[in-house]
């Protein structure tokens, strides 16, 4: 069954564009160019793209804030746009940058009160709680006043206010912007754990590459307002997510020729901080590790993924011209 | 909240929201019985100077008029315009869109909520600041229908505010707005003063405005004037102003739908 189909979807901003007063040109910004997609029910779909690529448009015509200029599109079967009170009963929405719950309440007065707007009945919030704080590991914050909580927590907190509705389909808007390592990791196992438990869609943008990685089982890349890639996350491991970067402080400066090893690259190279690209094709990071531990005296080292842009130019690169 | 409404339970919510910032409900408070401190010296003097009374109002009159005046008024955050504003402007408000229920709805009564906790607690302070200071009203049964007005004042005076805020759907800002409306209501809603105490050409201007039933209106009951006619004004006017707001909520949701946030 689909959870969500697109269309041929558009969207065209108009506005008024620089220049001497009196003489400024309306201006139009192609935000979304004519995307079509569809998305199984229960399936965990990764919506990414840089910066300015048309993603949070796109989330914003699938929940029903924005018309599109032009193109159709349905959400549980329910046309977005026309039936935004209908669908907003079914459908959970978790913007990073912006906040559901009440600053001067705890989260669970904060549930208490949504519970109401989504027509809960104060016993059935009570248990849905409950069975969130279970779920998502944080029973222990929803009496805590909301401003002691961390970013990771919040987060958390507003993950449980997204779902309390039981929504069907679950869009996530770069949800992890801003947390530290160890809240991302605790979130994005959250979010798996629900769609795992409750079967909830899982629609998630992002420009981070391991919530691709590590939430979703398909992923569709945007650029420019264009879908230009649609696949498993599995084969775009295979493919395009084959590199890793490590940046690595050493101790002393290595001996000429010493990195260059099969699958290791050497990209940037500033006093004793170096920056390597490694093909895990071709050597597992492990093995890239091992090796520079026992080769050389690192003072510091870290694992990082590719940067989105370098993704989305390697997708580029494969695509036939 | 069980078996409320949505809009009750925000309505609720808020109201208890506003006892959890007590620093801000302690200023505001502060501030008023400052001005009314003010009053009680320059009223007085302004009535001796006019014979005992001016425009029929006694200095005591004047004194418990300003004292509901002033508390219909301060019940209301003065930079709402500006905060509903920013919450266009920021795109804030497209959150409130995803839920199942009215956007304006649920702002006008978690706004009101708040603002009648606010009300309460002026009212009952700034009574009793008069009643220790400058004696009983001049007619007290007079005070029963200060409640009623005072609540459709501040009632009125929200809507007339998410009205004037909605420009932002527009403009992306409502700091202008802001400015203007205070300005409206502090001297044509009589806040300050009665409309009888303007010249002939601007009370008319007034009482064509609907200003006068957020200030004025529940001020007049204070002063001893029992005026019913004014509550049904105020509930006509409290009927077109949420009216407005709604349909100007309404069109803005649909112009950012269309031309984005």
């Amino acid at each position: 069954m689909l959870a969500i189909e697109a269309e041929g979807l558009r969207k065209v901003f108009t506005g008024r564009g620089g220049g001497p007063k009196g003489r400024r040109r309306t201006r139009s910004v192609e935000a979304v160019r004519g995307i079509s997609f569809s998305v199984e029910a229960g399936e965990r779909l990764a919506y990414i793209g840089p910066n300015g690529a048309g993603k949070s448009t796109s989330i914003k015509i699938l929940t029903g804030i924005l018309h599109p200029t032009s193109g159709t599109a349905t959400v549980l079967g329910l046309t977005p746009w026309k039936q935004r009170r209908d669908l907003a009963r079914r459908i959970g929405v978790l913007f990073g940058q912006r906040s559901q719950l009440w600053f001067e309440l705890t989260p669970r007065q904060s549930f208490d009160l949504l519970g109401r707007i989504y027509g809960l009945d104060r016993s059935a919030t009570r248990l849905r709680v409950d069975e969130l704080g279970g779920l998502l590991d944080s029973r222990d914050l929803f009496d805590a006043p909301l401003r002691n909580l961390s970013l990771g927590q919040r987060m958390r907190c507003e993950l449980a206010a997204s779902v309390l509705h039981r929504p069907e389909v679950l869009f996530l808007d770069e949800p992890t912007i801003g947390m530290d390592l160890v809240a991302k990791q605790r979130f994005r196992e959250m979010v798996v754990r629900l769609n795992a438990e409750q079967g909830t869609t899982v629609f998630l943008t992002s420009h981070d590459v391991s919530d691709i990685e590590q939430v979703a089982r398909r992923v569709i890349v945007i650029n420019g307002g264009t879908l230009i890639y649609d696949d498993r996350v599995s084969r775009m491991r295979r493919s395009v997510l084959s590199t890793k970067l490590l940046d690595v402080r050493f101790e002393q400066p290595p001996a000429p020729g010493s990195l260059d090893f099969d699958g290791m690259q050497v990209i940037k190279e500033t006093g004793l901080g170096y920056k390597l690209v490694v093909d895990t094709e071709r050597r597992s990071i492990r093995e890239v590790l091992d090796t520079l531990l026992d080769t050389q005296r690192v003072a510091d080292i870290s694992v990082l993924d590719p940067p989105l842009e370098d993704v989305i130019a390697r997708i580029y690169e494969r695509r036939p011209s | 909240m069980s078996g409320l409404t949505p809009y009750a339970a925000a309505f609720a919510s808020a109201a208890g929201r506003v006892v959890r910032r007590p620093g801000e409900l302690a200023v505001r408070l502060l501030f008023y019985v400052v001005i009314l401190i003010v009053f009680t010296a320059l009223w007085p003097a302004a009535a001796a100077t006019a014979g005992g009374s001016i425009a029929g109002y006694s200095a005591q009159a004047l004194l418990w008029y300003v004292t509901v005046a002033e508390a219909s008024v301060i019940a209301t955050k003065p930079r709402l315009i500006e905060d509903i504003g920013n919450d266009i402007g920021s795109g804030a408000v497209a959150t409130e869109m995803l839920r199942p229920v009215s956007v304006f709805g649920l702002r006008l009564a978690a706004e009101t909520g708040e603002a009648l906790v606010r009300l309460a607690m002026a009212l009952a302070m700034g009574c009793a600041f008069m009643l220790l200071v400058k004696g009983a009203p001049p007619r007290p049964a007079a005070m029963l229908f200060v409640i009623p007005s005072a609540v459709l004042a501040v009632a009125a005076n929200l809507a007339a505010q998410h009205t004037f805020a909605g420009a932002a759907f527009w403009l992306n800002d409502a700091k202008a707005a802001w400015f203007l409306y205070l300005k409206f209501v502090f001297l044509l809603g009589g806040m300050l003063m009665p409309l009888q105490l303007f010249p002939v050409w601007l009370e008319r201007v007034s009482w064509a405005l609907p200003f006068w039933t957020m200030a004025y209106a529940p001020a007049r009951f204070a002063s001893g004037h029992v005026d019913l006619w004014l509550l049904a004004g105020q509930a006509a006017w409290m009927v077109v102003l949420a009216s407005v707001a709604g349909a100007v909520f309404a069109a803005g949701e649909r112009r950012l739908e269309v031309a984005g946030g």
